[in-house]
């Protein structure tokens, strides 16, 4: 086992998180109260524990309605609770360690003991301290986020999108009377017991939110009675029968999507679409009004402030109800237009017949500067999902990205990434004997590594790189797998469980054999610079005999003081992102070398996939600062390539040519790769018909995704200047969007450094 | 396809290769600059390209004086000079890149560099699909294309055999035999005339408007002309000279032109050659170009402003 540190922060958070309504010491209470009960439940199943616990946070955790919501339903989070995510909570039955001692801190010194005797139970208790217990290892596998291991592991259960399609069409009622069939035939199931008592939370949850809006009447104006009316009579419906309205629908899913602590949201188009149609063709609804609940909508899932998540999808193939959908769509597309929030993350999905209207309000929308809506190209991705996922293609084209890009199947599938693995680090640590330059620690495994001199050819040397990969990719799918394992035998994730196919049909929860198609990612970093290492190597050292693998390493470990000359050889090799065969082929080669290596072990071990995304957050620079000089010239402590884009100004050919490179890897190896975009405005805005015609091309040449930032030139530089002048400018980071002066100062030179495309005038 | 072509080992002399050109004709474009001009426009914003023999443009802010390019050179065209800066002999120099490749900090770029009709076409073909869907092609220009006249008729054989849409810039200064062979190869061309006086034409640019305007002649009947004027102020900018300019595209039948507004984005190129830029004045707005647009429309030539 590892030594690691509990208060260890867990996950990305750069939006500020709004704090908790509730005055501490009550705070205090509902967490020790949630203490206790779970104490006591101890013996009991994990469902009937979890169900109490649950019934501790709801619906006392709900804020009040707020003013100007049209939707009801906010949650705070507290240091202890229950979720699936870190940053809404935690995982399971969590402490995060790090918020309560902060929370410490905020009471009188007399309540200190309290706290300190709940720190202490939850040692023992966290999930994921539990995971962390039984699978980090020194030096190898490291905690998220410890940037000083090659590869780091968590339990979470990221990115479920819940089978929204049938809760809206069964409401609660119909699915309380589905589990009630099913428990007839097994009277004693505890996953169907429990829930039920997750329906019995949600009608108190909205009985709650209605008593609250009733209470605002009295000093409510006109109008705003008017909406709190309409809130209070949807939530009265939706207790018990299926919804018939737009707004009851919304209320719904928001509210079930609250309880369920799920933060990606699914195909919104299609599963709201309907109602939105019915309502405004019966004259129910007025299109303004439509407006103001799904710019609502987009308010309530901007303050839940999740920073890489917030999915909403639109658009693409397989769709049940395209015409409603579509209306649904071009009301999304203007909220985020105007709105220009950071989340949600407005997604589209295209394909051959996505009408020129849509493409030209998507363009509109970057155009304006909104990042949004982030674009995926069905036509490449529904196949690739197919292979990568073993599925029929009816299957993929219910794929939806979530976080920063990974792949679930809609209400069908799991694809948590809990791995993450630097190649870029393994190589350095590769090169230097399986020691880590950086900080002197062996990382080998004990895998044996040669030393340089032995190598004589390049395929040689780079087999034995392979071989220390090896060592990571199957202590990744291990330390996933057991990730599931781990959930399981202490948590049910009951809400979610219940709208996953299959598992009220199984009875059985989603990790314990109920979900249908169990899958996992492993996201990946550093994959470019590694590849133009690799393409160095063979240049300097194997082709043209420049230098010793020696002299190389020597410059690297010296992080190229003294050795400008070597560098500028390093730097001056073919780069990727310029559609050169010779990087774009080595960076494919790696690609497919890990991506088949991780799919080919996840299903070794008994998933229904395991797939590496090549997403990003920002890791790619904060793994960047723990990591040695590299062969492809980048220096120590620099941030690396993000996603699967080139190292930021490394492309020097154009859009096209960089484009052309992006579109080389096949997509049906990864569940998810984002591609990122920069344009000035004057580019996007006054070239519209060929940037649609740049892109459209693109994603005919095999390109998956696309997403775009239009900022001025100059603009990005001033702002980290003079920040106080740039409090809106949204900015597309890798796999989500962010305020560009809530950035730390080495992610905001990672940005800088990537090309902006602008006009190039010729006169001669 | 290419290896059928007998010269696709034909070399010729380049400054550069741009990819994703939008200024250089319809839709997304490469444009292949060619080096060497018989003109010496004084607001040339490509002046490297000018002479037919390499040129290195030395970017002193990003020299640091190391001299290694001084030690890499073979042909001595390179001496460190007392200022702790490199000096370069441009008539020595043969552009083999040697010193730009030494140079650490990128501070040398050498324009001219030989590349093989088949290098050329092997960078134009890789962008075909965004022609196909944009509209697009490629474009020769420079420098002027006609001075490497067998290379450019090469180009354009190779280019039409790979399908594409092919467009010339020009300043017309070339003999009329190589501007017939060119023609039929050639889906566009892009007409430079920079003035309506010949002796005006003569004495700033080197160009004689006789010959452009009898060349533009055998291009404005098979309707493939586009007539672009660079607007420079205190040399053309001026509502006589550019309705004269109007008139001679009216008289070779040419129906549209272009008005590229002035700018000074070449400006730090002079620098860089350790040569004078002759203008101080600012990039110029479209906008201020709409009158003169306004005068030809009236004219009944059909007018954009831009490229």
């Amino acid at each position: 086992m590892a030594t690691f540190n509990i208060e260890t922060a867990q996950n990305v958070e750069i939006s500020k998180k709004i704090p908790c309504e509730k005055p501490l010491l009550e705070q205090l209470e509902i967490m020790e109260r949630y203490t206790a009960v779970h104490r006591e439940h101890l013996g009991a199943s994990k469902e009937k524990r979890e169900a109490a616990c649950l019934q501790v946070l709801y619906p006392t955790l709900f804020r009040h309605i707020q003013e100007g919501d049209l939707i009801a339903g906010r949650l705070d989070f507290l240091p202890i609770g229950f979720g699936c995510v870190t940053s809404v909570g935690g995982v399971g039955h969590y402490c995060v360690f790090r918020k309560l001692k902060m929370f410490r801190a905020q009471l009188p010194e007399l309540e200190h003991a309290r706290v300190d005797a709940m720190y202490d139970y939850w040692r023992d208790h966290d999930l994921k301290t539990a995971y962390n217990k039984e699978t980090l290892q020194e030096g190898i596998l490291g905690m998220f986020i410890d940037t000083t291991y090659p590869m780091i592991a968590t339990a979470r259960l990221s990115g479920m999108m819940l089978d929204y399609p049938t809760l809206l069409s069964l409401g609660i009622g119909g699915m309380r009377k589905r589990i009630t069939e099913k428990l007839t035939q097994d009277p004693n199931n505890e996953f169907l017991q429990a829930g039920l008592s997750c329906l019995d939370i949600f009608v108190s949850s909205a009985r709650h939110l209605r008593a609250d809006a009733a209470a605002q009447m009295a000093n409510a104006s006109a109008e705003r009675i008017k909406d709190l009316e309409v809130i209070i009579s949807s939530l009265e419906h939706i207790e018990e029968q299926a919804p018939e309205t737009f707004h009851q629908a919304l209320q719904l899913f928001w509210l079930y999507a609250l309880l369920a602590g799920v933060i990606n949201y699914g195909r919104l188009d299609d599963f709201l679409g309907p109602f939105l149609a019915k309502d405004l063709e019966e004259g129910r609804l007025s299109e303004e009004e439509a407006y103001r609940y799904v710019r609502s909508l987009w308010t309530l899932i901007e303050n839940r402030r999740t920073t890489v998540n917030g999915r909403i999808i639109v658009g693409g193939r397989g769709r049940k109800y395209p015409k409603e959908a579509d209306m649904f769509l071009h009301l999304a597309m203007r909220v985020a237009k105007e709105c220009r929030y950071v989340e949600p993350q407005f997604t589209l999905r295209v394909d051959k017949d996505t009408s020129e209207q849509i493409w030209d309000e998507a363009l509109d929308a970057l155009g304006a500067g909104a990042t949004y809506p982030t674009i995926y190209n069905d036509e490449v991705e529904v196949p690739a999902v197919a292979y990568g996922m073993r599925l029929d293609e009816k299957a993929a084209e219910q794929y939806v990205p979530f976080g920063c890009t990974e792949f679930v199947i809609q209400g069908q599938s799991s694809g948590t990434p809990n791995i993450c693995i630097n190649l870029l680090k393994i190589l350095t640590i590769f090169m230097n004997g399986g020691i880590d330059p950086e900080d002197g620690v062996r990382k080998d495994g004990g895998v044996e590594i040669k030393p340089l001199s032995k190598y004589k050819s390049f395929e040689e040397f780079y087999d034995g790189y392979k071989r220390l990969l090896d060592f990571y990719l199957d202590l990744s799918a291990k330390a996933q797998y057991h990730s599931y394992e781990v959930m399981n035998s202490h948590v049910a994730f009951l809400f979610t469980s219940l709208l996953m196919d299959d598992c009220i049909e199984r009875g059985k929860a989603l990790l314990d054999g109920g979900i249908r198609y169990l899958g996992g990612t492993n996201e990946t970093y550093g994959n470019i610079n590694t590849s133009d290492s690799l393409v160095a190597i063979k240049e300097l050292v194997f082709d043209k005999k420049k230098y010793t693998l020696d002299q190389l390493q020597q410059a690297l470990l010296a992080n190229f003081e003294g050795y400008e000359e070597l560098r500028h050889d390093c730097l001056a090799c073919d780069k990727y992102g310029n559609d050169l065969d010779s990087a774009d082929s080595m960076a494919n080669d790696l690609y497919e070398f890990v991506a088949k290596g991780v799919r080919d072990r996840g299903i070794a071990i008994g998933m229904q996939y395991f797939l590496i995304v090549i997403s990003n957050n920002q890791l790619n620079t904060e793994w960047g600062l723990n990591t040695a000089a590299s062969p492809d010239g980048r220096l120590r402590g620099m941030y690396m390539n993000p996603a699967n884009n080139p190292q930021g100004g490394a492309d020097k050919s154009g859009p096209t040519a960089m484009l052309n490179s992006l579109a080389k890897f096949d997509a049906r190896y990864h569940a998810g790769s984002v591609q990122n975009i920069k344009f000035t405005p004057s580019m996007f805005n006054n070239h519209r018909e060929i940037i649609k015609s740049l892109f459209k091309t693109y994603f005919e040449r095999g390109g998956c995704h696309i997403m775009v930032t239009v900022v001025d030139s100059g603009v990005l530089e001033d702002a980290v200047e003079h920040p106080e002048k740039y409090p809106n400018l949204i900015v597309r980071v890798a796999g989500f969007s962010a305020v560009f002066v809530d950035l730390s100062p080495e992610i905001q030179q990672e940005l800088l450094s990537r090309v902006l495309y602008d006009e190039r005038k010729s006169l001669c | 396809m290419m290896s059928a072509n007998p010269y696709a080992n034909l070399s010729l002399r380049v400054m550069s290769v741009q990819r994703f050109s939008l200024h250089d004709g319809p839709g997304i474009r490469t444009t292949v600059f060619l080096q060497g001009c018989p003109l010496h426009c004084p607001w040339c914003s490509n002046p490297e390209s000018q002479p037919m023999h390499p040129v290195q443009r030395h970017k002193r802010d990003k020299c640091s004086g190391c001299g290694k390019c001084t030690s890499r050179c073979s042909k001595g065209a390179i001496t460190h000079g007392e200022d702790g800066f490199p000096h370069f002999d441009r008539t020595r120099c043969i552009g083999c890149g040697e010193c730009e490749q030494a140079c650490p900090n990128e501070a040398i770029a050498i324009s001219g560099k030989t590349m093989t009709v088949s290098e050329i076409m092997e960078i134009v073909k890789r962008d075909k699909d965004y022609y196909r869907n944009s509209g697009g092609g490629v474009t020769f220009s420079g420098g002027e294309v006609f001075m490497q006249p067998e290379g450019l008729v090469t180009l354009l054989e190779a280019s039409k055999a790979e399908g594409l849409h092919t467009a010339i810039e020009t300043c017309g200064q070339t003999s009329a035999e190589w501007l017939q062979r060119a023609e039929p190869l050639t889906d566009l061309f892009l007409y430079d005339i920079k003035h309506s006086n010949s002796e005006v034409l003569q004495h700033t640019t080197g160009g004689n408007l006789d010959r452009i305007v009898k060349n533009l002649k055998l291009l404005g009947s098979k309707g493939k002309a586009i007539v672009r004027i660079p607007c420079i102020p205190g040399f053309n900018l001026d509502e006589a000279t550019i309705r004269g300019i109007f008139h001679l595209a009216l008289q070779c039948e040419v129906e549209q032109v272009h008005l590229l507004p002035y700018h000074n984005l070449g400006a730090d190129k002079y620098a860089q050659l350790a040569k004078e830029y002759a203008y101080t004045c600012e990039s110029m707005r479209n906008e201020e170009l709409e009158p003169y647009a306004e005068m030809g429309r009236a004219m009944g030539l059909s007018v954009q402003i831009g490229g």
